[in-house]
C-alpha cells in the first residue's frame, strides 16, 4: 500500500511540475528576506543573519516555486531548508474550484544529514462571491530519515472571509501515520514506549507493535499517531502595513502532542517603504512538524525583504481570478508622447486592458514592481472607453474613473485624455 | 512527363499554396470578415456617411469593433452603429462646430439618457476650454442613478459658473462616494452641488503668466 501511495505522489508531483501551456501570460517572480533570526529549537544558531530566496513561475492556472533559508555566521553559511512547490487551480465553475498542491522539501540539520518529505494535496474550493468561502482537501506526505515511518494521511477543511482590509481564516487538519517510538529519542517517545512495555496505560499497548527482528528491538516500537491541527489567521491590510498573525491548538493525546506543540501563536508586520523594499518584524512560537523532523521552536525576527519582481501573496487560502482586487487606476504622461497606465493590484497574476485604443483588443499589462503593473499606450486627447480585467476574469470599469453603460450595455471606463500642447 | 518537370513540381505547388495563403491571412486579420456581408455592407455604409457629414467616423468603427470583440450578434451590430450615428449627429447638429473628440462625448452622454436640449449650454466656451470631462460626469452621473434632469441641471449649472475640469471630478469623487455608501444618488448628488465651490465671474481665468 505505501509501495502505491508512494508512486501517486511521484506521478502528481512530476505532473505538476510540468509548465503549462499558456506560456504567454507566465512570469517570474522572486524576493528575498534577510534579517536577524533569533531561534531557541536547537537545530540552527540561536541568532544569525537569515537569508530566505524565493522564486515563482507563475502561469495563470500554475504556479511553480522554490523557496530556501540559509543561516549566515561568522564560520560558515548553514543551509536550513529547500522547497519546490507546485500549485495547480482549476477554472471556476459555479463557484465551485479545484486545486492540486504538490510539494518537495529537505529540513537541514547539521547534527544529521536532513530529512525529506514528499506530499501531495487536493481540496475543493467553494467560493462566495469573492467574500467568503470553504474548502475540503485531502492528500497524503511521505516522510523519509524522520521518527515517522509511513505515508501520512493528511486531510484539511478550512473556511475564510474578507472583511475590509482583513481577511480571517480558519483550518482543521488532520494527520494520520505510524511513527517510531523509541527510548533514545524525545522525552514523550520515551514514555510512550515505556509506557506500552509495562502496559499501564490501558489501549496504548494495542496501539504499539513492537520491533523484534533488528538490533533496535530492545530499544523501539511502532505506534499508530494520529492528530489534528485547529488554526485561526488574520492577514490586515492598511496601506504600506500588513499585518498577519496566528494562533492555534494542537489536539491529541500525549503520546502524539509534546506539551511545547499543544498551543501556539505567532505575529509579523511588514512595512513596504517602497513597491520593492519592506521591513518586517516578528515573532511568537511554532509547533513541532513531526512529517519534516522538526521540532517546536519559539522565534523572533527582524530584517528586510527586497523584491525586485514581487511575489503576489493571496489573502485567501485559493488564488481568485474573478476577484476585485484593483486598488487604483492612474494615467501618467510616459516617454515619448506616450501615456502611461499605471494600476495598483494584489494578488493577481495577468492584468490586461482594453478599450478604443486598442480596437478592443486586450492588451497586456506588465508588473513593474509589488503590486504595480503598468503599460504605455500611444492614446490620443479624447474620451477613451477602457476596461480591465485580472487573472482572465470579467472585464470591469477600472476604479477611480467615471463610467457608463456603453451601446451593449456593458459598464465602461471613462479616460480623459488632456491634449498637454494646448 | 520529363523527370525534371517531376522534379520541380513539388516545388511550384508549394509556391502556389503560398500565394494562395497570403490573401487568406490578409482576410484574417481584418475583423470586419467576421460580420455577415449584408451586415460588414450596412456598417462601411455608415462610416463612409458619417466622414462624409464630417461626424468622427472612429466612434462608429470602434463600437463595430467592440460588438465584433465581444461576439454579438451581427445585426444588433448593425442597431447599435446606426444609434450611435444617430447620436453623433444629433449631439453635431446641437453643439456646432467643436472637436470630434467633444462630440463624441456628447454622443456618449445621449447614450446615457440625457436629451439634446440639455446640451444647449455647452453651444458657447471660452477659447481653449473642453467640457470632455463635465460629459464624461454627466454619463457617469445618470449611469450611477441619478435623475437625468438634475444630473442636466446640476452639470449645466456648473458649466455655466465656469467651473473647471478639477472641480467636476471633485464633484464626481464626492457624488460616488456618498451613493456607494447608501446614499440615494440624486440625494448625494443635490447635497453635493450645495458645497461645490464654483468660479465667479469676477474670478475667471487664471492669472497671467510669467
Amino acid at each position: 500500500m505505501n509501495e502505491q501511495k508512494v508512486a501517486i505522489l511521484a506521478v502528481l508531483t512530476a505532473a505538476l511540475l510540468v509548465p503549462a501551456h499558456r506560456e504567454l501570460a507566465a512570469q517570474i517572480a522572486s524576493k528575498l528576506d534577510a534579517g536577524q533570526f533569533t531561534v531557541n529549537d536547537g537545530t540552527v544558531p540561536s541568532s544569525a543573519l537569515r537569508l530566505a530566496p524565493t522564486f515563482e513561475y507563475q502561469t495563470p492556472y500554475a504556479t511553480l516555486t522554490a523557496h530556501g533559508s540559509a543561516f549566515v555566521t561568522e564560520q560558515s553559511l548553514q543551509i536550513a531548508d529547500g522547497v519546490l512547490s507546485g500549485t495547480f487551480t482549476s477554472p471556476t465553475v459555479y463557484g465551485v474550484r479545484a486545486e492540486m498542491i504538490g510539494n518537495a522539501s529537505r529540513a537541514v540539520d547539521e547534527r544529521s544529514l536532513g530529512t525529506d518529505q514528499v506530499d501531495v494535496q487536493t481540496r475543493v474550493h467553494v467560493l462566495f462571491h469573492q467574500r467568503g468561502g470553504l474548502w475540503l482537501g485531502g492528500g497524503v506526505a511521505r516522510p523519509w530519515r524522520v521518527a515517522v515511518i509511513s505515508s501520512a494521511d493528511v486531510a484539511d477543511a478550512g473556511a475564510w472571509t474578507k472583511v475590509g482590509g482583513a481577511t480571517f481564516t480558519a483550518t482543521f487538519t488532520n494527520f494520520s501515520f505510524t511513527k517510531v517510538a523509541s527510548v533514545h529519542d524525545t522525552a514523550s517517545s520515551a514514555l510512550s514506549c515505556a509506557v506500552a512495555t509495562s502496559g499501564t496505560v490501558p489501549g496504548a499497548a494495542s496501539a504499539m507493535r513492537f520491533v523484534a527482528d533488528d538490533a533496535a528491538a530492545s530499544s523501539a516500537c511502532e505506534r499508530q499517531s494520529r492528530f489534528s491541527d485547529l488554526e485561526g489567521s488574520v492577514h490586515w491590510e492598511l496601506g504600506a502595513l500588513e499585518l498577519n498573525a496566528q494562533s492555534g491548538y494542537r489536539f491529541g493525546d500525549s503520546y502524539d502532542v509534546t506539551p511545547d506543540s499543544r498551543r501556539w501563536s505567532s505575529a509579523t508586520a511588514t512595512v513596504w517603504l517602497s513597491d520593492r523594499v519592506a521591513v518586517i518584524g516578528g515573532g511568537g512560537r511554532q509547533p513541532a512538524l513531526p512529517l519534516r523532523g522538526l521540532p517546536a521552536r519559539t522565534f523572533f525576527m527582524g530584517g528586510l525583504e527586497l523584491a525586485y519582481w514581487p511575489i503576489s501573496h493571496n489573502t485567501i487560502p485559493v488564488s481568485l481570478p474573478h476577484a476585485t482586487l484593483l486598488k487604483s487606476f492612474d494615467l501618467r504622461p510616459a516617454e515619448q508622447g506616450l501615456e502611461k497606465i499605471v494600476i495598483h493590484v494584489g494578488g493577481v497574476e495577468t492584468v490586461e486592458v482594453m478599450g478604443d485604443f486598442s480596437d478592443w483588443t486586450p492588451l497586456t499589462v506588465t508588473r513593474h514592481g509589488r503590486d504595480l503593473w503598468e503599460l504605455a499606450l500611444p492614446l490620443s486627447p479624447g474620451v477613451h472607453q477602457i476596461n480591465v480585467r485580472v487573472d482572465d476574469g470579467p472585464w470591469m470599469a477600472p476604479p477611480g474613473l467615471p463610467t457608463m453603460h456603453d451601446s451593449y450595455d456593458r459598464d465602461v471606463g471613462l479616460l480623459v485624455v488632456k491634449d498637454n500642447k494646448s | 512527363m520529363k523527370r525534371s518537370s517531376l522534379r520541380s513540381l513539388p516545388l511550384r505547388a508549394g509556391a502556389l499554396l503560398c500565394l494562395a495563403a497570403v490573401p487568406a491571412v490578409a482576410q484574417e486579420t481584418d475583423p470586419f470578415n467576421k460580420l455577415d456581408p449584408n451586415n460588414r455592407f450596412s456598417i462601411e455604409l455608415m462610416i463612409d456617411s458619417a466622414r462624409n457629414a464630417g461626424l468622427p467616423s472612429d466612434a462608429l468603427r470602434s463600437l463595430a469593433l467592440e460588438g465584433i470583440a465581444l461576439k454579438i450578434d451581427g445585426k444588433r451590430i448593425v442597431d447599435r452603429v446606426r444609434r450611435e450615428f444617430t447620436l453623433l449627429r444629433t449631439a453635431r447638429t446641437t453643439l456646432g462646430p467643436v472637436s470630434d473628440e467633444e462630440v463624441k462625448a456628447a454622443a456618449a452622454v445621449l447614450n446615457a439618457g440625457a436629451k439634446p436640449a440639455q446640451l444647449a449650454a455647452f453651444k458657447t466656451r471660452e477659447q481653449g476650454r473642453s467640457d470632455l470631462q463635465a460629459f464624461t460626469i454627466w454619463a457617469d452621473l445618470i449611469t450611477r442613478g441619478v435623475p437625468s434632469e438634475e444630473a442636466s441641471s446640476a452639470i449645466s449649472k456648473l458649466w455655466e459658473d465656469g467651473a473647471d475640469d478639477a472641480i467636476f471630478y471633485g464633484l464626481w469623487k464626492s457624488v460616488q462616494t456618498d451613493i456607494s455608501q447608501g446614499l440615494n444618488p440624486g440625494a448625494a448628488l443635490q447635497n453635493r452641488i450645495r458645497e461645490t465651490p464654483v468660479r465667479t465671474p469676477q474670478s475667471k481665468g487664471a492669472p497671467p503668466e510669467g
